[in-house]
């Protein structure tokens, strides 16, 4: 019977792998969207080795065991299959490390079986096994590595294999626990006894906290001192002046040892330093919550962005890759093994065996509970692995020896299960064990599906710029469907080009470091793919892939012949040139200079935000001017020839609509600050507005730069404007005012004027097509930072006479 | 395509852990079932005990049960008039295939064989047990044990 289970549970164990590893090998396909891929394949090696270990494992513990409890093996076996597979998805090469070392503990493991079943050499070479143990550890201290180079020195290591003898560490310590206090008949809390044990653990956690920088092994290290001496005494009291201490000791250490600090910190309020201290438990959680519920299939994720997802972070990894299912899953067969474990420990035969089974279920349990828990900020953060899943050979090759020391003491051949005079202890041990696992599931679903959607849209989630790398992002065109930014490349490799890069200030860029800017990011949702998709779509994708859909091209008003006009005439100036229709908004130029090349973001991007001449600014939308004498035109069409009151001129200026951000879907700025008519600034975008009324007969449009979005089913939809054009001048009055700024020879009126701010001239130029013009009425404005009326005229002219002769 | 392929893949990844504890549930409640079964499937071999209080005639009384109380209380198996009696003073339960007498702490002790018992003790044909003034002598079934069916599942 008990092999019949286990051998059953062993089977699916390995059909979840065999499932595992296929979508593994397929999912370059899906991330890439296409079958012209190359599979992984290399992850089988450590299928195939993990099925030939469980099947020798599980023969010989039928052999060896015939009474063994059958639930053991198999949630092993599946944790160790399952985090070895992550390991293979995350790096190669450590996926390889680890299938050696699981063959190298399920060689142990096995070899423990034929070992004396009463364990009683482990109980009389306790303080051999306790010093030996300690005495390694100590070693660290003055040979200690790290094998990544940076970090707490707990490494033994020769010839590139590396070992953490502070992990066997925690099992000896169990073992010498459980033989100490078993060899006296009773044991008294005030008793002489138990000062050695406790001076120990003490000193040995104070030495790892202090010296070792190991928060993580000093706390599993007191509470599984506390946790066996609590079993054996009864003593409740035990357990609570422990936690006292402990709570002490944080509080001290919180204020005194850096660490301690650090990670409290980034527990309380990880929010408030995103990319710094608290990155990791940021990038945890936002991992967690990609994962939604069922995942998003292994390798199809992206854990790597999680640091050290391969062993204090597995746990993240494998809830972004298998979602809410699979944690839930993970937590029930760890909670499989320790409820196992307790029952084991109930039933041993003698005192001795039942603290070690108990301790052990002690020992794995916390630790899950401490880097599970850590990862999902429910707990400060430990450096800790997670027992049977994580990578690390001296981890994995504790956790298996733990397994087998359960499995030893379940295989009673019709042994009686020792007197037990107070059960208490072991209730309250399984009690609490259980409400840590319930607040870890709780937490699971918090994140990943309550908190989880908010999460992803913060815009320091990498993911999106990973999706674009695989998803194609949408076009960005002129009006005659000429490509200004458009993404080149294939699946995995896409790169956002920018075909005509003096646009750059307004066009923007999209850039996996710097973000985006500009129409990019005003945009994006359209670019994206998350606006103008139908929903069905969008839902679909990011259930099969995780990224949203292809993108859509949208369509802008600017007209690149004459934009290449205007950028031409102003190359080398700081200032910039507004070409507008008058009667519909449409913006057909829109040029800013110092502009920039956003192909060469990657390089320059730094130095271009410490640009004094501010290249990355839009001068048009946001640069904002004092008026000086460039509304002139307007006001002889608002008040003839007199000369305005200060507050007729702010009325004038509002109706204008100069103390607004003018509507449209770009980034703009306007005047917050100055209230009176004299001092305030406008932007360019604001006054070539006002500007058009006198082109229009005295209506002002509302300006508008994305014309149209591509939809793959109703194909170009076009974008309303964000409101309705407004009457604000009596036409006639509009139409005489812009005759008596006529240019000789011409079909406009013009009008320059001067300001000054902070000494430097700012030169304004004004001009648009008359009333009696036939064609479309347009509306011009200059403005530059130096004092040039002639190379303004200059400008407006070659640019209104190109646009009227089209 | 390879999308929902993968899709497929990856609900039956879900499909097959979730089968793997569904199973492990299961199992473990055949266990209890087990457990109850083979616990009921258990039986109690017969006891006959005389009851002699002072000068009255013996009675003699026979137990198919697994735990028998004696005491002054009317509610126990053998209620003993007398005195000298406690209320629950004494039990006898059989476990691991044999007959244990236990005294539960009562005012005057229960005496076996001339010897008060102190710890659960194992009693056999013949015993004679002493409870205030009142003696019990054991007689037990020669019927013969009958183990308990553990292995109903065959062996793979």
């Amino acid at each position: 019977m008990h092999d019949a289970t286990q051998s059953r549970l062993l089977r699916w164990a390995a059909l979840v792998l065999l499932i595992q590893s296929t979508i593994l090998t397929i999912s370059p396909a899906v991330r890439e969207r296409t079958w012209n891929v190359d599979f992984r394949l290399s992850h089988w090696l450590g299928f195939f080795v993990w099925l030939v270990l469980m099947n020798f494992a599980h023969r010989s513990t039928t052999q060896q065991l015939p009474e063994r409890d059958p639930y053991l093996l198999p949630a092993a076996g599946l944790l160790s299959g399952w985090g070895l597979l992550t390991i293979w998805r995350l790096d190669e090469t450590f996926g390889l490390r680890q299938t050696v070392w699981l063959a190298v503990s399920v060689i142990v493991f096995i070899s423990a079986l034929y070992l004396p079943k009463n364990l009683v050499f482990l109980r009389r070479y306790k303080y051999v096994l306790l010093s030996g143990g300690l005495l390694i550890t100590a070693l660290t201290l003055f040979f200690g590595t790290n094998p990544l180079g940076v970090g707490p020195h707990l490494w033994l290591g020769c010839c590139g294999v590396y070992f953490q003898p502070s992990e066997p560490l925690k099992l000896l310590l169990v073992i010498y626990l459980s033989a100490y206090l078993a060899d006296r008949a009773s044991i008294r809390l005030s008793s002489l006894p138990l000062l050695v044990p406790t001076l120990v653990v003490t000193g040995v956690a104070l030495l790892l906290l202090l010296v070792q920088r190991d928060l993580g092994t000093a706390s599993i290290f007191v509470s599984i001192f506390t946790i066996i001496i609590f079993l054996a005494t009864g003593k409740r009291r035990v357990l609570l002046s422990v936690i006292f201490f402990l709570a002490l000791a944080l509080a001290v250490g919180y204020f005194f040892i850096d660490i301690i600090h650090v990670r409290v910190e980034a527990w309380l309020d990880p929010w408030a330093d995103p990319s710094g201290q608290s990155y990791q438990i940021i990038q945890s959680l936002l991992a967690i919550a990609n994962g939604g519920t069922i995942g998003r299939g292994l390798g199809i994720g992206s854990p790597l962005l999680v640091p050290v997802a391969i062993s204090d972070f597995i746990f993240a990894a494998i809830a972004e890759e298998t979602g809410l299912a699979g944690t839930m899953g993970l937590l029930a067969l760890i909670w499989l093994i320790l409820a196992r474990g307790m029952i084991t420990a109930l039933h041993s035969a003698d005192r001795f065996r039942r603290y070690l089974a108990a301790g052990v279920v002690a020992y794995l349990g916390i630790q899950s509970v401490l880097i599970i828990g850590g990862n999902l900020r429910l707990l400060p953060l430990t450096g800790v692995t997670l027992p049977f899943v994580s990578y690390g050979g001296s981890s994995l090759l504790t956790s298996f020896i733990a397994l087998v020391i359960l499995l030893i003491i379940s295989n009673m051949e019709d042994s009686e299960p020792a007197a037990l005079p107070n059960p208490k202890p072991y209730i309250f041990l399984a009690g609490l064990l259980a409400l840590g696992f319930a607040a870890l599931a709780f937490a699971s679903v918090w994140w990943s599906v309550v908190r989880g959607p908010d999460l992803l849209n913060r815009t320091d989630n990498p993911r999106r710029s990973i999706a674009d790398r695989y998803v194609l992002r949408g076009e960005l065109l002129d009006r005659n469907n000429q490509p200004i930014n458009i993404t080149e490349g294939a699946s995995g490799t896409y790169n956002r080009v920018y075909v005509y890069p003096d646009l750059a200030p307004i066009s923007g860029y999209t850039h996996p470091i710097y973000g985006q800017a500009g129409l990019e990011a005003t945009l994006d949702d359209y670019l994206r793919g998350l606006q103008g998709n139908p929903a069905s779509l969008i839902w679909w994708d990011h259930l099969l892939y995780g990224t949203p859909p292809p993108g859509l091209n949208v369509r802008l008003s600017i007209d690149l012949a004459l934009q290449t006009e205007a950028d031409h005439l102003l190359d080398g100036r700081v200032g910039s040139v507004i070409l507008m229709n008058a009667q519909t908004g449409e913006i057909l130029v829109m040029a800013s200079h110092p502009t920039y090349d956003p192909n060469k973001l990657d390089n320059e991007g730094d130095a271009l935000a410490a640009d004094e001449s501010a290249p990355l600014i839009n001068r048009a939308a946001q640069g904002l001017y004092p008026i000086g004498t460039a509304l002139l035109p307007l006001m002889r069409a608002e008040f003839g020839d007199t000369q305005p009151t200060e507050i007729a001129m702010n009325e004038f200026h509002q109706k204008l609509g100069l103390h607004q951000a003018p509507l449209i879907n770009m980034p703009v700025s306007f005047d917050t600050d100055n209230q009176s008519a004299k001092d305030i600034k406008v932007s360019p975008l604001q006054l070539s507005l006002a500007a058009a009324v006198l082109s229009h007969q005295g209506i002002q449009p509302v300006p508008r730069i994305a014309m149209a979005v591509e939809t793959p089913e109703q194909g170009w939809v076009v974008l309303a404007a964000e409101s309705q054009p407004v009457e604000l001048i009596q036409p006639r009055a509009a139409n005489e005012a812009a005759s008596s700024f006529i240019v000789e020879g011409k079909p406009y009126w013009s009008h320059s004027g001067m300001a000054v701010v902070d000494k430097n001239p700012i030169t304004w130029l004004l001009a648009g097509t008359l009333p009696d013009w036939g064609g479309t009425p347009l509306v011009l404005v200059i403005a530059l930072e130096e004092s040039n009326v002639s190379l303004a005229e200059h400008i407006g002219n070659s640019v209104l006479d190109l646009a009227l002769n089209q | 395509m390879s999308g929902p392929i993968v899709l497929v893949l990856r609900l039956i990844t879900s499909f097959a852990l979730y089968a793997f504890l569904g199973w492990a549930l299961f199992f473990l409640w055949r266990e209890v079932q087990r457990q109850g079964q083979s616990l009921a499937n258990r039986r109690v071999p017969g006891i006959s005990i005389t009851v002699k209080h002072a000068d009255d005639t013996p009675i003699l009384k026979h137990f198919a049960q697994p735990e028998i109380t004696l005491g002054r209380d009317p509610g126990c198996d053998i209620p003993l008039m007398d005195d000298t009696v406690s209320t629950r003073h004494a039990q006898l339960t059989y476990h691991h295939t044999q007959w244990w007498l236990e005294d539960l702490a009562s005012m005057n002790g229960t005496i076996l064989n001339d010897a008060p018992v102190t710890m659960p003790t194992v009693i056999t044909s013949g015993d004679e047990i002493l409870c205030g003034s009142t003696r019990l002598t054991i007689a037990l079934s020669p019927n013969v044990v009958i183990e308990p069916t553990l292995r109903l599942e065959k062996h793979e």
